[in-house]
């Protein structure tokens, strides 16, 4: 054990000099405001299961079985986010860390080295998980007015449900680690967990968990009950943990645990099972993954990329970085997950649309469509801000080590940053007009909100991009080996405070005048002279507002950049 | 021999810490002018400001007659600049970052295809031209970077530590590089740390110490100024920074 806890000790070290360094102030203060976001959205949780978990209460006979239900099918939610967390952990810390050379040359047995990973992948992989899992048990709790032995029994529960999840996580990736080709198995790996949540995220949605609320939507009462009431799989761990809960709920403390000891019992063999056949396979898969080979660019499409032809017209400082910053990012496969999930987002946000029971409220449909429809806006402008935080905030600290090439490069920075502008621009804004349209033709909006929505759109892409990179040239990390994380740093938060601001501000510039046609249309008035003179004054500075959002931050960024090329 | 480079006043300050302190000095066309120095001495950030990686605090570079100040992009326009670590874009092939380099100076497609593979060639490179620059080791990509710095003919070459990561081939096939480039009206001013090279390749040396020029001039003129007979560069140098340090 004291060797597992000496391999252990480098990461509390590093962690408490950081601390006692005072160089990371911007970043405590950036993670105290993020603590704070995830805080409110924690307390929005419980408030959301608290109400949803007080009104199932209140259904006669069906209220407990949904209430069971929904715990059945979060608790499925939340092992397949802890393996999925997992395996991303596993791979990180048991094969492409860098400390992994020197952690192998030591004089430790294998097996202590596995256990010290396997301590850290739990840990970090389960932690939010367990975070953001409270607040629904806190509501089972507080709804169900439980005692002390619901809450110990969350306790005992929750760690086993954890430890099985990420050790069935490692042993996945031990078994697949010594046939993944040497030197894909970030990317493949990587690939692969994404594809796996992505599929149980579009599977969880297109389930519609929404329908079992709604007995209408089942032929009959039978069929309904029959849905409700399907058993849990008795060999599986969220079976136990799901069993433990309800007899905790109900005060049985036999059952309690007996269903609690499964789960021990189960985590404990699986863990002496994963550290049993790490033996020979852990050191077998990381052998592979230390080779290096001749790694050509993986896909034929992607080595010819014959669809960057037209770039070739571009002038040449221009293609020369547009088609770096192209090939580098089709070709970085850790950069596809978030590609598939940014398509699958999409997806279910469209989807979501199309769902909408707007036929069923009880205003007037026209009203509603349109309503969502201008709400929309300002969703569609949320999600560009999201994507450009991931993509366009860290533009200029993906350069990394290879910065000097930009600084040695005969370009000025003005040049520099508005080639970057564009590369990202472009996509993104098709994207924004993508997902507006849809939505809009999804809601069958009218002629004026639609022409609004890509106006709208129009004039506020350039303004979320430019802010991007204006603070990701004001915040750059160049030695940061993930430079999507830096989104995490003070920069990023800021950036997500002046976007969302911006586009709060826009919206509501809009909101007035928009509100004032739809009305003045549907009671078949015209607008008075007043009225138009404040339509014109509330659009011209929205049109103003997107004008400095996009200027002033590029004439920032250029400044910061030149200063910067003056190290 | 018309100056190529010209540092009046150079000096660079990181807060309190004087880097390099009133630097002066000429290179000739044609000429290999080394810099030589202690570790800290300011070797690396004379190279980055003449390279325009990093602005001086305080005085002027002219590159062919070029501000470094005024006119940043023409001046680059006629430096090959060659750092000591070799950092590059790793998910770019070779081949492709030869050909990021030539879009950058404008070098024309027909004149690109012929040189590059004339460098990927000298720097048995070519076999491995299509793959990932991750896939390099330190040499091959130290190679690369040499090879893009003179696809464009730069007026000016500027390396900071050439022989770093290469093999006895490689330190000798861009020794007789540099020789050639220079034999053509090429002006190479590189700092190193190994003496040998510096005695080997460079037709005058630099001494910098504590950010300051202590001494130029060839082998035989620093010998002079050492007032030492018959001594290699090695003993040159520890005589020159040591009285330095003294004085």
């Amino acid at each position: 054990m004291r060797d597992v806890l000496t391999l252990l000790r480098p990461r509390f070290l590093a962690m408490k000099n950081r601390m006692a360094s005072g160089q990371q102030r911007d970043r405590m203060l950036a993670r105290l405001c993020y603590g704070l976001v995830g805080f409110v959205f924690w307390a929005g949780l419980f408030a959301l299961f608290y109400r949803v978990l007080k009104y199932f209460k209140n259904v006669e006979v069906f209220g407990d079985l949904l209430a069971f239900k929904l715990l059945a099918m979060a608790l499925i939610a939340f092992f397949s986010l802890l393996m999925f967390s997992g395996i991303l952990t596993a791979l990180s810390k048991f094969y492409l860390s860098r400390d992994l050379p020197l952690v192998h040359s030591l004089p430790v047995p294998s097996e202590k080295i596995f256990l010290a990973r396997w301590l850290e992948t739990s840990v970090d992989s389960s932690w939010m998980v367990i975070a953001y899992s409270l607040p629904l048990f806190l509501a089972y709790g507080v709804v169900y007015k439980a005692g002390v032995l619901f809450y110990t029994t969350l306790f005992l529960n929750i760690l086993p449900f954890c430890l099985i999840a990420t050790t069935f996580s490692i042993l996945l990736v031990l078994a697949f680690a010594p046939i993944l080709p040497a030197g894909r198995m970030r990317s493949l790996s990587f690939v692969l967990g994404v594809l796996i949540f992505l599929l149980l995220l579009i599977s969880f949605r297109l389930m519609r968990p929404e329908k079992f609320v709604n007995p209408e939507s089942f032929a009959t009462l039978l069929v309904y009950f029959k849905d409700m009431e399907m058993a849990n799989e008795p060999c599986l761990p969220t079976t136990w943990f799901f069993d433990s809960i309800r007899a905790a709920l109900s005060g049985a403390v036999g059952k309690t645990f007996f269903h609690t000891a499964l789960s021990w019992s189960f985590c404990g063999s699986l863990i002496y099972l994963a550290t049993w056949v790490s033996g020979p396979l852990y050191l077998k898969g990381l052998s592979r993954t230390q080779m290096v080979q001749g790694k050509r660019p993986g896909f034929s499409v992607l080595r010819r990329l014959p669809w960057l032809g037209p770039l070739q017209w571009l002038p040449g400082p221009v293609r020369a970085f547009a088609l770096k910053d192209i090939k580098t990012f089709l070709r970085d496969q850790t950069q596809w997950p978030q590609i598939f999930l940014l398509a699958a987002l999409i997806v279910l946000y469209l989807y979501n649309f199309s769902v909408l029971p707007l036929e069923k409220a009880p205003a007037q449909i026209v009203y509603l469509q349109n309503l969502f429809s201008f709400l929309n806006m300002g969703l569609a402008a949320f999600v560009l801000t999201a994507v450009s935080a991931r993509f366009v905030f860290p533009a200029i600290s993906i350069e990394g080590g290879a910065f000097w090439i930009v600084k040695s490069a005969p370009l000025s920075a003005g040049s520099y940053l508005r080639i970057k502008f564009f590369i990202y621009f472009v996509p993104l804004f098709l994207l924004s007009e993508l997902l507006i349209t849809a939505t809009n033709v999804l809601l069958r909006v009218t002629p004026f909100m639609m022409t609004l929505s890509v106006t709208t759109m129009l004039f506020l892409s350039p303004g979320v991009v430019a802010l991007a990179l204006c603070l990701g040239t004001l915040y750059p990390d160049f030695s940061s080996e993930n430079p999507a994380q830096t989104v995490t740093s003070l920069g990023g938060l800021i950036y997500m405070t002046l976007c969302s601001g911006f586009i709060a501000s826009v919206i509501a510039l809009e909101a007035g005048p928009v509100y004032t046609i739809f009305m003045v249309g549907l009671r078949g008035v015209s607008l008075s002279m007043a009225q138009w003179i404040w339509l014109v004054g509330s659009f011209s500075a929205a049109v103003i507002l997107c004008v400095m959002a996009f200027a002033i931050p590029m004439r920032i960024a250029i400044r910061s950049l030149d200063e910067k090329l003056g190290g | 021999m018309t100056n190529v480079i010209e540092l009046k006043n150079l000096t660079k300050l990181y807060g309190s810490l004087r880097a390099v302190h009133q630097l002066n000095l000429t290179v000739g066309e044609g000429e290999i002018f080394g810099f030589i120095g202690p570790n800290g001495a300011g070797k690396t950030t004379t190279i980055r400001m003449m390279g325009g990686v990093i602005l001086p605090t305080q005085g002027e570079i002219l590159i062919d007659g070029i501000s470094m100040a005024a006119e940043p992009v023409e001046a680059k326009m006629r430096i090959g600049f060659i750092p000591d670590r070799p950092f590059l874009y790793e998910k770019l092939t070779g081949m492709e970052f030869l050909k990021f380099t030539a879009d950058l100076f404008h070098v024309e497609k027909g004149l690109f295809e012929e040189k590059s593979e004339e460098i990927l060639k000298l720097f048995s490179l070519l076999d491995r031209a299509d793959e990932l620059i991750e896939s390099y080791s330190h040499g091959m990509k130290q190679r690369l970077i040499i090879g893009a710095a003179i696809l464009h003919d730069p007026r000016v070459i500027i390396v900071d530590e050439p022989m770093v990561g290469l093999d006895p081939a490689g330190i000798r096939l861009v020794k007789d590089l540099f020789r050639r480039l220079a034999g053509k009206g090429t002006t190479l001013f590189l700092s190193t740390h190994s003496l040998e090279v510096a005695e080997d390749l460079c037709h005058r040396i630099g001494i910098i110490h504590r950010g300051s020029l202590i001494a130029t001039g060839s082998i035989d003129e620093l010998r002079q100024l050492a007032r030492v007979q018959e001594s290699d560069l090695e003993a040159l140098f520890l005589k020159l920074t040591e009285e330095e340090v003294s004085s």
